[in-house]
């Protein structure tokens, strides 16, 4: 049996399989990019020379190295040095620290447009620096910036297709239809339908992100 | 006992205060003493060291040198502290600073829970009260951005007073508004003034001052160059200036 049709009936268990695993990954890597993202932003705007400078080292590296090498250290280089890390830890890991990178220059600049007497209040009222950052500044530069997440997450479905051609045994949807493909020889096919799988995702996001900006909109 | 700080003593005392900014000195020698319950107004030039002067007193700007006592501790230098003594001091800015992601119950009762430790319900209870007081009962789940600017500033007030401040500092309030809001903003700094607390006021409403405060004080190049009761104020302003200043202001 082939055609588009046929190809998607005889091997859906896998694709749908390869499928999930990228869901899976791309969800885990926004919670680190997410989480990372917001410390490291933070350490950006900290009043202190050297978290800032930490910061800075931070995003230069990870925004300088690309993902595919970062990968092959996380993976290989940490395994060659000893390091028990597996592939789901290495694959999540890097696509999570790399988009964190993205995300923390987004806050960033959230941030300061966030404006001075936003901490000046804060202050006033008893606030601790620290504290008025996390309560105030944050929040406000989260919801400034959810556009610009909104296309770091696409970029990051985009790229977990990276995770699964580079040497992880991470069987995501990219992998499962290179095996599919290198078996049966119906590329156009099996690519299709992997297409079509990762235009599921990114067409979801949009819409989810769409909503988030609605929902969280902040009028000055 | 030193007599600043018996119970007694002035609330707010600041000896020998200066402050710059780079070559720039704002503050000057400031010395100047407030007593509880009293409301001082304090005009002057822009870029006279008013703000400074204010943001000074509640440790938002470190100065050079002299000291600045609150109920008779010194504010300077006291590390973490600072804090405690923030929460003691409302203050109010001329662009209200509400922070616009919040409604403005939320607002209110974001220091004293957060800050205080108040629960939840206490907060928002007395946040309701303060809204009451200041005129603007029914707007607690807005968000700021859907209030006036009389609105957002009267409800600035109120977050401010909901840690039970004992002094209130207001860096011109009403300069942000349309003229016919202003009126509502003064009539509730007015009725805080009446109620006891003690207020510094920067502002440029001669009426405020002649109405409701003890003394006003005219501040030139971060000197204070007068310092009287409104009524010897308009009789006879002794600075050249200062009078110059306040005929200018009134008769605009
Ligand atoms: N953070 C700062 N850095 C450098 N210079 C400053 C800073 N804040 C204030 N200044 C300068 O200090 C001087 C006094 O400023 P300040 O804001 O206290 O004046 P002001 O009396 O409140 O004036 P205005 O009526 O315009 O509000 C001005 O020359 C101003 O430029
Ligand atoms: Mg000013």
């Amino acid at each position: 049996m082939s055609g588009l049709w046929g190809v998607l009936q005889e091997h859906f268990p896998e694709l749908l399989a390869g499928f999930l695993v990228t869901i899976r990954l791309v969800a885990i890597a926004f919670v680190i990019a997410m989480v990372v993202g917001a410390v490291v932003a933070a350490l950006r705007i900290s009043p202190s020379k050297w978290l800032q400078r930490i910061g800075g080292v931070y995003v230069e590296t990870f925004r300088n190295i690309p993902l595919l090498v970062l990968l092959f250290i996380s993976f290989a280089g940490l395994r060659r040095a000893g390091v028990p890390i597996t592939p789901w830890i290495a694959g999540t890991a890097s696509l999570g620290l790399y988009t964190a990178a993205y995300v923390a220059e987004a806050l960033r600049s959230g941030a300061f447009a966030v404006g001075k007497g936003q901490i000046d209040a804060a202050l006033s009222l008893g606030f601790s620096y620290a504290s008025a950052l996390r309560r105030i500044v944050i929040p406000q530069a989260f919801r400034s910036v959810i556009p610009t997440i909104g296309s770091l997450v696409i970029a990051m479905i985009r790229n977990s297709a990276i995770v699964g051609v580079s040497l992880l045994a991470l069987p995501d949807l990219l992998k499962e239809a290179r095996i599919i493909q290198s078996r049966t020889f119906e590329t156009g096919e099996v690519f299709f339908w992997a297409a079509i799988g990762y235009l599921v995702l990114t067409l979801t996001a949009t819409v989810a992100f769409r909503l988030l900006e609605r929902r969280f909109e902040v009028r000055r | 006992m030193e007599e600043s700080k018996g119970p007694n003593g002035p609330l707010v005392e600041l000896s020998g205060v200066t402050k710059s900014f780079g070559d720039n000195v704002v503050l000057n020698e400031i010395d100047l003493r407030i007593g509880r319950g009293e409301a001082v107004v304090v005009a002057g030039p822009s870029g006279s060291g008013k703000s400074t002067m204010l943001r000074c007193i509640n440790g938002l700007e470190p100065i050079d040198s002299g000291s600045i006592r609150f109920g008779g501790r010194a504010i300077e230098g006291i590390g973490r502290e600072i804090y405690g003594i923030r929460a003691q001091i409302g203050m109010v800015f001329q662009q209200f600073n509400l922070f616009p992601h919040m409604t403005v119950i939320d607002n209110i009762t974001l220091a004293p829970v957060r800050v205080q430790g108040t629960s939840v319900e206490e907060a928002r209870r007395r946040g309701r009260e303060l809204l009451e007081r200041v005129g603007i009962p029914d707007k607690e789940d807005d968000v700021p951005a859907d209030l006036s600017g009389g609105q957002q500033q009267r409800v600035a007030i109120a977050r401010a007073l909901a840690v039970d401040p004992k002094l209130m500092l207001f860096d011109e309030p009403t300069s942000a508004l349309d003229p016919e809001m202003i009126r509502e903003v003064l009539d509730v700094m007015r009725d805080l003034a009446r109620d006891g607390m003690t207020m510094i006021v920067v502002t440029h409403e001669m009426g405020f001052a002649r109405e409701v405060c003890d003394r006003l004080i005219f501040i030139d190049e971060g000197v204070i160059v007068e310092d009287a009761p409104p009524e010897e104020f308009f009789k006879a302003t002794g600075s050249a200036r200062a009078k110059e200043f306040v005929d200018k202001i009134i008769h605009h």
